[in-house]
Parts: C-alpha cells; sequence; structure tokens
C-alpha cells in the first residue's frame, strides 16, 4: 500500500474538493474542481499500482466526459453571475505555469533519455505488467461483458442523439 | 496503509455526492454529484483490488467507467431537452408531474 505522506495530503485534498464541487455556486467551478477531484483520485489509483484504471481516469473521465459537462453548461450559458466575477490569472503566472508544463514535457523527450525510456518500455512488454494483466482478463474472461458494453455506448450514443436533437415541426408538442 | 483508510475516504466521499444529490436544484450540478458517488465506489474496487491481489476489481472500474459514460450522455441529452422545455436549469421549475 502507499505511504501515509502521500496518501493524507491526497485524501485530505480530494475531500476538500469533493465538498467544493458540491457546493460550488456556479455550474462551471463546480466542474471545474470535479476535473481536480478526478485528477488527484488518477494519483490515488497510480498509487494502488492500478496504472490502467489511472490511466483511463484520466482519459475517459477527465478527457471525455468533463469535457461533454462543459461543452453542455457552455452550451446552455445560464451562469450570467459568473463571468461577472470571473477571477483572470495574470499573464506572468500563466506564462510560467505555460513553461513549466513545456519543461516538464520536454525534459522527458531529451535525446539521452529517449533510449532508456525505450528500454524501460521493452521491459514492459517482457514482463507482465498492470496493463497487460487487465487487458488479458478483459479478453478473456469478461470478454462478453466487453462487448456488452460496446453495444450499450452505442445505444447511448443513438438515446443522447434522440433525446436531445429539436422536436420537429409536425410534433405536437 | 491499510485498505480501510481508502474504504473511509470513498465513503466520505460518497457522502459529499450524496449531499450534493439531494440538496442542490443545479441539474447538471446533480449530475456531477452521481459522478462523484460512482468515483467512490471505484476507488473501493481499487482498493479491494489491491488488498484480496486479484485483478477483477479493476476490470469493475473499467465498466464502472464505461457506463458513466453513456449515464453521462443520455443524462446531458436529458438536461438540454428540459432546458428547452422549461427554459431553466433549475429542478424546482419541473413541475410537469405536479398537474
Amino acid at each position: 500500500m502507499t505511504a501515509p505522506l502521500v496518501f493524507y495530503p491526497l485524501a485530505v485534498l480530494i475531500l476538500l474538493v469533493s465538498i467544493m464541487v458540491v457546493s460550488a455556486r456556479s455550474a462551471i467551478v463546480s466542474a471545474l474542481f470535479l476535473v481536480l477531484d478526478l485528477f488527484l483520485l488518477a494519483c490515488v489509483y497510480a498509487s494502488l499500482d492500478a496504472h490502467f484504471v489511472a490511466a483511463i481516469q484520466l482519459l475517459v473521465y477527465a478527457g471525455a466526459i468533463l469535457v461533454l459537462f462543459l461543452f453542455v453548461i457552455m452550451l446552455l450559458n445560464v451562469d450570467p453571475e459568473t463571468s461577472k466575477r470571473r477571477v483572470r490569472l495574470p499573464e506572468t503566472l500563466t506564462l510560467l505555469v505555460a513553461l513549466g508544463v513545456f519543461g516538464l514535457i520536454g525534459s522527458q523527450l531529451l535525446p539521452e533519455q529517449l533510449d532508456s525510456v525505450a528500454q524501460v518500455s521493452a521491459l514492459d512488454t517482457t514482463q507482465t505488467s498492470n496493463t497487460t494483466a487487465v487487458g488479458m482478463l478483459l479478453f478473456t474472461s469478461y470478454l462478453w461483458p466487453f462487448e456488452l458494453a460496446s453495444f450499450l455506448i452505442l445505444l447511448a450514443m443513438v438515446a443522447s442523439v434522440v433525446i436531445a436533437k429539436r422536436p420537429r415541426k409536425s410534433d405536437t408538442r | 496503509m491499510s485498505a480501510e483508510h481508502y474504504y473511509c475516504l470513498a465513503i466520505l466521499m460518497f457522502l459529499c455526492g450524496t449531499a450534493g444529490l439531494l440538496l442542490r436544484k443545479n441539474i447538471i450540478i446533480v449530475l456531477m454529484a452521481i459522478e462523484l458517488m460512482l468515483n467512490s465506489v471505484n476507488l473501493v474496487f481499487v482498493a479491494a483490488a489491491r488488498e484480496f491481489n486479484n485483478l477483477d476489481g479493476q476490470v469493475m472500474v473499467f465498466f464502472v467507467i464505461t457506463i458513466a459514460a453513456c449515464e453521462a450522455a443520455v443524462g446531458l441529452a436529458m438536461v438540454i431537452a428540459l432546458f428547452r422545455k422549461f427554459g431553466t436549469l433549475q429542478s424546482e421549475f419541473y413541475r410537469l408531474l405536479r398537474g
């Protein structure tokens, strides 16, 4: 299990952010806190050696579902009071954050480190990593639930299009 | 850290989600509270998978995330339809069944 030094700050942050999600006044602030909550939960999953779950938490939840939420909030545009008291970050702080992210990514892509990255990934494919093990399980004993899940996604896509489309003129609503 | 710590964290998160579900009027925030509850259940699955050294819990998290994506898509479509019909997101104004 994780070290307490990692767990307790993450747990306190997750609880505070969860309270902020349900108590924020405007929906968009709530959605942004939910993004932060999902990131912190992905950190907890990674500390529990569930790397595959941490990755799909970031990709599917923070990447797809939250973008859908933000898109609907902006589409409906019903929060006039938040646009008035919007807090803008100073440009220098924004620039610092952008440069920090750039440096973090760039430091991983330096030429002398590419070899070690290649070695690590080569090692991972030979050993049974968490992703490999979950993938094996998903395509052997959970094959039928997996296929049903794809059908469920198709069904949900069709249903959401049907529900959200504009009613036709001929419909008596 | 024992698994009970993770269970406690998940219970507290679930309580946050339940409070939001019951107390908030904005239906988008209600949907986000449901996402919070689903996430706390995922945390229990991952912690239990770690405790029992069994990967089935992580596969369950995969399916929970799939169903959460479907639920969010259909729920937000219903939000759009409700907003078109009533012009508001506050759930106390939805009175189709109240006569």
